[in-house]
């Protein structure tokens, strides 16, 4: 999958390459979060998946839940909605992004690294915009970044290595189940006797989560507050907790001393931030503050900080833009160069403007999630969806194409985990009705260049 | 004025002066079946959690692999005694008399008394998010799977627990030893080990067996 090829013919049956019809598939990559398991053993009996072992409850389901696909593209006409052929709904993709003055290509984190990469080149092609759903995720957290740094590690580093962890604006209890147990608190260390009862846990969160019941130090901070707790902290790390007052968001300088001395004392610190820092008042500045939290810590002891990316390969969106654009997500080629501003070339930004006259959902739910006057621009535009099953947004477009589903019956691809570690994809099942994503932008691709006469 | 004057006269005799400064009370002493934390009697641990199981305050003991001697793990009961309430269970059902306090182990061996016990797993499978928490941290299945407990992923059917199709499976609750980990670690309180405990008395025939039990 190295490189794009020639347009397929798509009017004939795919052939079925990979996967088990019966059989046991091990080391499979879990296709839900950023945590992306690798260790999932998956037993197939006559072409049906029947067994799921080593995941979590939400990796679990989507393989065994795994009901309700599409069969074929679908169009939207004045009678309803009509099943087309892959042929028709791809020329369909074509002829509105040929024709479009602000395309929009949103989505990707569900989609392989490859299929990211050629999603830049038709962006190009088309002098569109393409974005990724960090935009309304953790985009904050990388304009952060992109101001101070990231101190960072992968999450081996974690498991191995870290005395005290903090969970700040993260639930990773309900949201990333395994990552206690795999990655962090659990999961015994290589450097630790006795890791998981040696480990301190701090959660700051503004409510009584399921995994500050197991913190060593809850920190209930009032909504809000993050900045000024960072503010704080860093003030007490630094030596000068008498410019701090007696209460900061809710947090008495006692327990602020006391987490400050468990940070300082660790013999390796392991911050974990999540959405509750990166979209809440004052957003990127937050995570700015964080990362300069485990800065001062540096001088300490060491510390890393890492954000809980939720979207499976939302990293590899955010890898694969920036290696070839140069910006992470919100890239506009309307300029015929890559021109990011976050704030005018997002997509929330740009639909709430109405100034997108064609957009490619791949694999989000707009419809689930965007604000009311985002969907209400979406459903007066020619949309397509390219997502294997029916959601909010499907209501929202005028065509859908399903794709198979990545790490489940697509062909292997590379996707990216929160730490930023590329893995392969494994193939469970043999794959004979459905396109794969990559197949698919591959397609449209090269129609496209024949269109342009590039 | 006049019964300041009556103490006077009262303490100013010098019967009264002599028995108070020569006072011939028994200095005090701590009563035998005073319990204190329980102390380390240097014994061997075997691990068997028992302690852990027995005791009733989460989180006030662990027992901890703390080193090792000769290529053999050495393994420790550590006490929190911020938790610890000093109720004496931990000491009274050691089998190896690994802990002390009071006259507990002698009155064990008097009375020829010892306890059994019984454990069953329960997990509510509608808020268990298959994490697989409890599975990794319970310390039997770190002995018995090694993989899982530096992995977090399971290579052995022979563990008490584990997760498949996304919630957790017990597969060998005779191997569990009560000690709670998984119930004081599970975040979605999905777990329960109920414990139950006779605690019996030898027979006079076998008092023998008694002593041996006593160490």
């Amino acid at each position: 999958m190295t490189e794009i090829p020639e347009a397929f013919s798509f009017s004939h049956t795919k052939q079925p390459s990979g996967g088990v019809h019966d059989g046991v598939v091990t080391d499979v990559l879990c296709p839900f979060c950023g945590c992306l398991c690798d260790d999932i053993k998956v037993t197939v009996t006559a072409g049906t998946i029947t067994g799921v072992e080593n995941a979590c409850t939400l990796g679990a389901q989507k393989f065994l839940a795994d009901t309700g696909r599409l069969p074929k593209p679908i169009r939207r006409d004045e009678d309803g909605w009509h099943e087309i052929s892959y042929d028709e709904a791809i020329e369909y993709c074509v002829e509105i992004l040929k024709n479009a003055n602000r395309p929009l290509l949103y989505g990707w984190s569900s989609s392989l690294t490859e299929a990211q990469a050629i999603g830049v080149h038709i962006a190009e092609l088309i002098g569109g915009v393409i974005d990724s759903t960090s935009t309304v995720c953790h985009g904050p957290s990388i304009l952060a970044i992109q101001e101070v740094g990231h101190p960072g590690c992968t999450l081996g580093q974690v498991k191995n290595r870290a005395d005290v962890i903090v969970y700040w604006g993260a639930n990773p209890t309900d949201a990333h189940p395994r990552h206690m147990s795999r990655y962090s608190t659990y999961v015994d260390a290589y450097f630790m006797h006795n890791s998981f009862r040696d480990r301190k846990i701090i959660v700051v969160d503004v409510r009584r989560t399921a995994t500050a019941d197991i913190a060593d130090e809850f920190l209930q901070i009032t909504p809000g507050g993050d900045y000024a707790l960072a503010s704080a902290l860093r003030a007490i790390v630094r030596g000068r907790d008498d410019v701090v007052p007696a209460e900061v968001s809710g947090i008495s300088k006692v327990q602020m001393m006391q987490v400050a001395e468990m940070l300082k004392n660790a013999k390796f610190g392991a911050v974990f931030f999540g959405l509750g820092v990166a979209m809440t008042r004052g957003k990127y500045k937050n995570v700015r503050n964080a990362i300069e939290l485990v800065d001062e810590l540096n001088r300490f002891t060491k510390c890393t900080i890492t954000a809980m990316r939720g979207h499976w390969n939302v990293y590899g969106s955010n890898e694969v833009f920036t290696w070839i654009s140069g910006y992470p997500y919100g890239i506009d080629y309307s300029r015929g160069i890559a021109y990011y501003n976050p704030g005018e070339t997002t997509s929330a930004d740009l639909l709430a403007r109405r100034e997108v006259d064609a957009a490619v959902i791949v694999g989000s739910d707009v419809g689930a999630h965007f604000p009311r006057a985002c969907c209400e621009h979406l459903a007066s535009i020619p949309t397509v969806l390219i997502d294997p099953y029916p959601s909010a947004t499907t209501h929202l477009s005028t065509v859908q194409i399903p794709t198979a589903v990545n790490g489940i019956d697509a062909e292997p691809g590379t996707a990216y985990r929160m730490d930023g570690i590329p893995l392969q994809t494994r193939q469970v099942l043999p794959c004979t009705t459905h396109f794969t994503d990559y197949e698919i932008f591959s397609r449209i691709y090269a129609r496209l260049k024949e269109e342009k006469g590039a | 004025m006049t019964s300041l004057s009556a103490y006077l006269s009262h303490m100013l005799r010098a019967e009264w002066i002599r028995s108070f400064f020569l006072v011939k009370t028994k200095p005090l002493t701590k009563p035998a079946y005073f319990m204190d934390y329980p102390i380390d009697t240097g014994k061997r641990c075997t691990h068997c959690f028992s302690c852990m199981m027995i005791c009733p305050v989460p989180d006030a003991i662990s027992v901890l692999m703390v080193g090792e001697t000769e290529g053999e793990d050495i393994w420790k009961p550590v006490l929190y005694q911020g938790h610890c309430i000093r109720c004496g269970l931990c000491v009274e059902i050691c089998p190896e008399r690994v802990l002390a306090s009071g006259d507990i182990i002698e009155r064990v061996r008097q009375d020829s008394t010892y306890m059994q016990s019984t454990f069953h797993i329960l997990v509510n499978e509608g808020k268990c998010a298959g994490c697989g928490t409890c599975s990794i941290a319970c310390p039997v299945n770190k002995e018995i799977d090694p993989i899982l407990a530096s992995k977090g992923t399971t290579t052995s059917d022979e563990v008490i627990m584990r997760v498949k199709a996304g919630v957790m499976r017990v597969l060998h609750e005779e191997k569990c030893t009560g000690c709670k980990t998984c119930v004081l670690h599970c975040s979605y309180q999905a777990m329960d080990v109920a414990r139950v405990i006779e605690c019996l008395q030898y027979e006079s025939d076998d008092e023998t067996s008694a002593t041996n039990e006593g160490g």
